[in-house]
């Protein structure tokens, strides 16, 4: 007998999506699994089984939540923990996890230890600024707490000896990763510190948070803490920050930088040596420059003042003053004879013999009178008449008035 | 991190600042031309003590065990 009620697959199957959502449960949880069937799809869309030893399911990772919620490569294999929606795909009849986080097992459970960590040792102070001891600058002994093997080590020699080949290097081969690892890097810095050091690099290279798990240890903390030598940590990569990196002295990104912030430049400390001598000489010849200055200045004003350039100033005074009263007798006695010749001039116009020559004569009367007029003579009067070389005896013939342009 | 007791013998970066001083010093209008002979001098032995500070001899780096003893790295 076939029961009566007949559905359709589309109709079941939106109904039981319809109870996949009503269920909170399914809305929101995390499903720790294996990774296995990953395919990174071209979509951008990541599709991925999650498995354990007696089941398997399907899960997808959208595009849009792989910036937020995946932080690493997920690979076959792998331990995850996956947060998101069961949610049914109804085309298949399905259901399937859909992911917006993805972290590595275990990988969270570290973290919250390391923050429970962190901010015990914050709250004890051992991150406090107050005690972080100055790195020195120039230093004569590094001590490098790292493994013996690895780029970290091969990094820091290279970086230092490249900087500044006179710097003694001494290396505490240490574990760095394992259970072995917190005890040997703790020991590592205190055989360093024995050892006197002046600096210390503590680190490793790049890896996971376990790989790096050692530096996040309380006791490597308190190590690094009560350690009298100043510590640069130099755990993994830049993005790596440990509890070490914390409570070191400084911190360093990488060990390479870790190296760069230890060792100094000796061709710069050189050069800078050389700097401070050229200016200390060239302080020195401006001050030296500046006393001989004062000294010429004051030599000049001496001299001015002495007896010796006072009489040499009265002599030029004398001379100027006789040079002047020369000119100024010069100047009159030339005036005087110009004076002289001027007057020779109008006298010479005045001399009556002048006229004599220039045909001019001289009359005069019997009585010996310059005649003038007409009135002087009359008629058979005798005149003589005086001219240039000599004098003529003369009778008047006639008196005849004559009027001679105006009358004065 | 606990401090380590102070040392007496001057370190390169004190000899540095000290340099920094006489240099000052020595800018100073006021100087006499004595005290800037005394300043350059003072300032000229500092860089000589830097520069000697200075161990010019390439080290090996030296590997150190738990007991102290180091040898040879590499």
């Amino acid at each position: 007998m076939r029961n009566e009620n007949v559905y359709t697959v589309s109709y079941i199957n939106s109904f039981i999506k319809n109870m996949f959502q009503q269920e909170p449960l399914l809305n929101n949880l995390t499903v720790k699994g294996e990774v296995s069937n990953c395919k990174y799809h071209t979509s951008g869309h990541i599709y991925f089984t999650l498995k354990d030893a007696s089941g398997a399911i399907s899960c997808v990772m959208f595009k849009g939540n792989r910036m937020t919620g995946l932080k690493f490569q997920m690979k076959e294999g792998q331990s995850v923990l996956v947060s998101g929606t069961i949610d049914t795909y109804e085309r298949d009849g399905k259901y399937q996890l859909y992911a917006r986080k993805i972290e590595l097992d275990g990988e969270g459970a570290l973290y919250e230890k390391f923050e429970k960590l962190k901010k015990e040792l914050e709250e004890r102070g051992l991150f406090a600024p107050e005690y972080k001891q100055p790195v020195p600058k120039y230093i004569k002994t590094l001590g490098v707490v790292t493994a013996s093997t690895g780029a970290a080590v091969r990094d820091i020699i290279n970086i230092s000896t490249r900087r500044n080949p006179y710097v003694q290097i001494i290396l505490y081969p240490a574990i760095v990763q394992g259970d072995m690892a917190a005890d040997s890097i703790v020991n590592g810095i205190r055989v360093l510190e024995e050892a006197g050091v002046d600096t210390m690099i503590v680190g490793r290279g790049g890896g996971s948070i376990e790989d790096l798990w050692a530096f996040n240890e309380e006791k490597v903390a308190e190590a690094i803490f009560n350690c009298s030598v100043p510590i640069i940590s130099a755990v993994g990569h830049e993005t790596d920050t440990t509890i070490a990196d914390y409570v070191a002295d400084l911190r360093a990104p990488t060990p390479s930088a870790a190296a760069e912030l230890a060792v100094f430049d000796v061709s710069l400390f050189l050069q800078d040596i050389r700097t401070y001598q050229n200016i200390l000489y060239r302080r020195m010849s401006g001050e030296l420059e500046k006393v001989k200055t004062r000294a010429l200045n004051d030599k000049r004003l001496l001299d001015h003042l002495s007896p010796e350039a006072r009489i040499r100033d009265k002599r030029m005074r004398a001379a100027q003053c006789s040079d002047k009263l020369e000119r100024l007798m010069l100047d009159l006695i030339k005036g005087e004879k110009h004076r002289l010749d001027v007057d020779i001039e109008r006298l010479k116009a005045l001399s009556p013999l002048d006229k004599l020559h220039s045909g001019f004569s001289y009359v005069s009367g019997s009585d010996g009178k310059n005649i003038r007029s007409i009135s002087q003579v009359k008629e058979k009067d005798s005149i003589t008449i005086y001219v240039s070389d000599g004098a003529i005896k003369a009778t008047a013939d006639s008196v005849e008035s004559r009027k001679y342009g105006k009358e004065s | 991190m606990a401090k380590k007791a102070e040392e007496k013998e001057l370190t390169i970066e004190e000899a540095f600042a000290k340099v920094d001083e006489k240099i000052k010093a020595l800018e100073e209008e006021e100087v006499t031309l004595e005290e800037s002979f005394k300043f350059f001098e003072e300032g000229m032995e500092l860089l000589k003590y830097c520069n000697e500070s200075i161990d010019k001899v390439e080290k090996k780096v030296q590997k150190i065990m738990q007991d102290g003893q180091t040898e040879d790295f590499e």
